[in-house]
């Protein structure tokens, strides 16, 4: 190579170099995950209140945090335990706030592979994730990649939230959030949905693996969360959210349930910082007119749903339970 | 390791660094380091399968090439075959054939069984086992000249940008490159990066977002009918083409920027206007492979005439055993023998054609018989698609049957066309077709490389980004790894 050529390489290279950090930047600040993830983080940080509860998971976590009181709303667009579990770990390690009940999400979709390995946002992630350690415990060096992705070219691939962001930019041009809680999508009802059972089969099959329900990574991480919550004495509350019964009949057909539920309470029982699993999957089967989509509550359903909880978490405390909470 | 994968990306340039850096006598076993350690990222088991065809191979043209007699230099080319293709059935068709006994034997309730094992398939074994048979072959057939370096030989069937998936290269090709002297040259440094790109744009931007969809319909047999079962074919058809043929561009790339020229496995094989057209422009190393190891060698031969269903016969058999080689299926199965019995049609029909042409004068009109040429052979592809891309027989009839069934057609286009990764993936389809026809008509590489460069610059630093942004960054693996 000659000097003239190794000159015009390393200017294109720089030029590479410069596309690529404007990019990246770009990204960053336009994603609206990231934004709304960011506007999380920094509301959490001003929480000054009692922090009772502390939800987790992703956009199936419906708690509302202005009925809820002394909550806060801390999950994020798809979530899963990994996630949850670094960020629960930097809450109690890293800040002065411990709530007194971690409110786990514990629907189907929640165990899956599909979700185990879904990594995205990772740009806002690489706060939270210690990539090495994730990488080794789930045998793929590949998530190191992301960790990569993460720092330096959050944009890669990342078509989709580019349409999202622009998607939600058009529709909900107000952002409200109230310790950590935004008001759910309500601009579509799934009752008047005409082909309900195909909108059920599409996203069921989205989440939910025919040959596996309850992935090794997500297990492990689930035990992670739960000697977490252990060794700082958190109390630990699994809840299945809201879901419409024929989201859950698609579910049905993918997922043995009763094994997967089974294998969840043998080891959430072995940590008596686990205070039960709330079922609330059929509360609303009769009323569509609460759901966004199969799987989603909209406002109306995410407050109705709350106050359920909030109904039930008044009994737990004062030990009147006479059946499963969510019945 | 996986060319689509960030390990690639920094293996890749250390490579080619360290090789241009290095002696030129010592760069062979760097390649051949790098080529191993390329291929112990899936399994590092894997490697003996590989270094055992190697030692095979290399002693058997050592003893071949010191042979005077023909007779018993058949007699360790018969060694070599049976070697080589005894471990492909080992490792690769072992079970189908207990299976399908199996089957045989339940329907007779002779209530006896052949046990089962649990064997990995080592990747691209199919594709090193025939390079390094063509070797053998070649040398007894007095063509190549037996490889004395085991060095270089090992290096020749190990050869790391197309060890997985091919090309199938010949000795007669890549042994002379390997041997020489490779200098750095600046010129196929820029044609390879530009290849690579191409490669990834193909990979990333069209087959793997075209999979999304394929793949929801062909894993949920029986959910879907009508349209979308149509459709999902027609783009795996893209899909396959795009995800081989990238690969494949994407081996040369990395190839060529070593100085190392691979053969050319497409031909924009979607246009071809037959199926012995598609067939000379789809998969070349292989078919060609096929042509001169197999089907030339099949008998056609009767009291000194050639005997016109023995070539048909032969012909059949060719791609029966082709299909046969891309996986060990029923389905395979019949895509090879379905190809075959339709080349043996077209054959058959190529002249009473070419005659209704003529009489009908639509051979005045060769824009019109192109078009009809493409869509008959599109159709027959299609349609062989069916068994190719469905996991087992039952579900490529099922799929089959539910393609006429157009109930919820209405639905089912207005639910397409909402998923705007759906459309994004046809739009990118009709760009890859255009650039191809502008590209065979005028060189585009060549066109844009002639600008200057505040022109040519932003076009592929845009290209990079683009694929970067728009690409399925997954890390899905190559269909015809699994080969």
């Amino acid at each position: 190579m000659k000097g003239k050529s190794i000159k015009r390489f390393i200017l294109f290279a720089a030029l590479i170099v410069m596309v690529n950090i404007a990019l990246d930047q770009s990204f960053k600040a336009f994603s609206v995950h990231n934004i709304l993830n960011r506007r999380m983080d920094e509301q959490f940080a001003a929480y000054n209140d009692t922090l009772k509860y502390l939800a987790l998971g992703n956009s199936h976590n419906c708690i509302n945090t202005y009925i809820l009181e002394n909550s806060f709303n801390y999950g994020s667009p798809s979530e899963n335990y990994i996630q949850s579990y670094y960020k629960l770990k930097h809450i109690l390690e890293k800040t002065d706030k411990k709530p007194e009940y971690v409110i786990l999400q514990a629907d189907i979709s929640t165990y899956g592979p599909k979700i185990a390995d879904r990594y995205e946002y990772n740009s806002y992630w690489i706060d939270y994730i210690d990539y090495p350690e994730l990488a080794r415990i789930k045998g793929d060096r590949t998530i190191l990649t992301k960790w990569l992705e993460g720092n330096f070219f959050s944009y890669a691939g990342n078509y989709k939230d580019v349409q999202l962001s622009i998607l939600y930019r058009i529709k909900i041009r107000k952002l409200e959030m109230h310790n950590g809680y935004r008001p759910h999508r309500d601009y579509r009802n799934f009752a008047e949905e005409t082909n309900k059972r195909k909108l059920a089969w599409d996203k069921a099959n989205l989440f939910l693996s025919k040959d596996a329900y309850f992935d090794p990574s997500i297990k492990a991480y689930f035990e992670k969360i739960l000697q977490l919550c252990e060794a700082h004495q958190v109390k630990v509350i699994m809840v299945r959210y809201p879901m419409t019964k024929e989201f859950h009949e698609e579910e049905m057909k993918i997922v043995p349930a009763d094994k997967l539920f089974s294998e969840i309470n043998t080891i959430a029982s072995r940590y008596p910082v686990f205070e039960g699993l709330f079922d609330y999957h059929s509360l609303f089967f009769d009323h569509p007119e609460y759901f966004f989509d199969p799987d989603h509550l909209n406002i109306k359903g995410s407050d109705l749903f709350t106050r359920k909880f909030a109904a039930d978490m008044k009994l737990l405390e004062s030990g009147l339970f006479t059946e499963q909470p969510g019945k | 390791m996986l060319f689509n994968s960030f390990e690639y990306l920094l293996f890749l340039p250390l490579v080619v660094a360290l090789y241009f850096t290095i002696p030129v006598k010592w760069r062979w076993l760097l390649l051949l380091l790098a080529s191993y350690f390329f291929y112990m990222c899936w399994k590092a088991e894997y490697a003996i399968l590989i270094l055992f065809t190697t030692l095979v191979d290399y002693f058997v043209a050592l003893k071949m090439g010191s042979e005077p007699s023909r007779k018993r230099k058949k007699r360790w080319l018969v060694m070599s075959i049976l070697v080589n293709l005894g471990m492909l059935a080992g490792f690769k068709y072992l079970n189908f054939f207990s299976e399908s006994v199996n089957a045989l034997l339940q329907i007779t309730n002779s209530g006896y069984s052949f046990p089962l094992y649990h064997i990995l398939l080592p990747v691209g074994i199919s594709f090193y086992i025939f390079q390094s048979l063509s070797y053998t072959i070649d040398v007894y057939r007095g063509i190549q000249p037996p490889e004395k370096h085991f060095g270089k030989f090992a290096l020749y069937v190990s050869f790391f940008p197309q060890l997985v998936a091919g090309p199938i290269e010949r000795s007669t090709s890549l042994l002379p490159q390997i041997n020489a002297p490779r200098p750095f040259n600046q010129q196929n440094l820029v044609s390879g990066l530009k290849l690579i790109l191409w490669g990834f744009f193909k990979k990333l931007v069209i087959a793997d977002r075209l999979g999304m969809f394929v793949g929801l319909v062909y894993e949920n047999p029986g959910e879907f009918n009508g349209l979308p079962v149509i459709l999902a074919t027609v783009l795996f058809a893209f899909q396959l083409y795009c995800d081989f043929s990238g690969y494949t561009d994407i081996a040369r790339g990395s190839a060529r920027i070593m100085g190392y020229e691979l053969m050319i496995n497409f031909n924009r094989p979607l246009i071809a206007t037959s199926l012995r057209d598609f067939w000379n422009r789809w998969h070349i190393s292989l078919t060609t492979w096929f042509r001169d190891y197999l089907l030339y060698s099949l008998p056609y031969i009767r009291d000194r005439k050639i005997v016109q269903s023995k070539i048909y016969r032969n012909l059949v058999l060719t791609f029966l055993l082709m299909g046969l080689w891309h996986g060990a299926a029923w389905t395979f199965i019949l895509f090879g023998l379905f190809h075959g019995l339709m080349l043996v049609v077209e054959s058959m029909a190529e002249k009473p054609v070419a005659r209704f042409h003529e009489i009908t004068g639509i051979s005045n009109y060769p824009g019109f018989l192109k078009a009809l040429g493409i869509t008959y052979m599109f159709t027959i592809l299609v349609f062989s698609l069916f068994f190719f891309r469905a996991s087992s027989l039952d579900n490529s009839l099922l799929l089959l049957s539910d393609a006429f069934d157009f109930s919820n057609t209405a639905g089912s286009v207005k639910a397409l066309l909402r998923n705007l990764e759906f459309v994004f993936g046809i739009l990118m389809v009709a760009v890859l077709l255009i650039a191809e026809h502008v590209h065979a008509k005028y060189n585009l590489v060549k066109v844009i490389a002639a600008r200057p460069s505040i022109v040519r610059w932003p076009v592929y630093i845009g290209f990079i980004f683009f694929v970067l942004l728009f690409g399925v960054l997954h890390q899905q693996k190559f269909i015809y790894f699994q080969f």
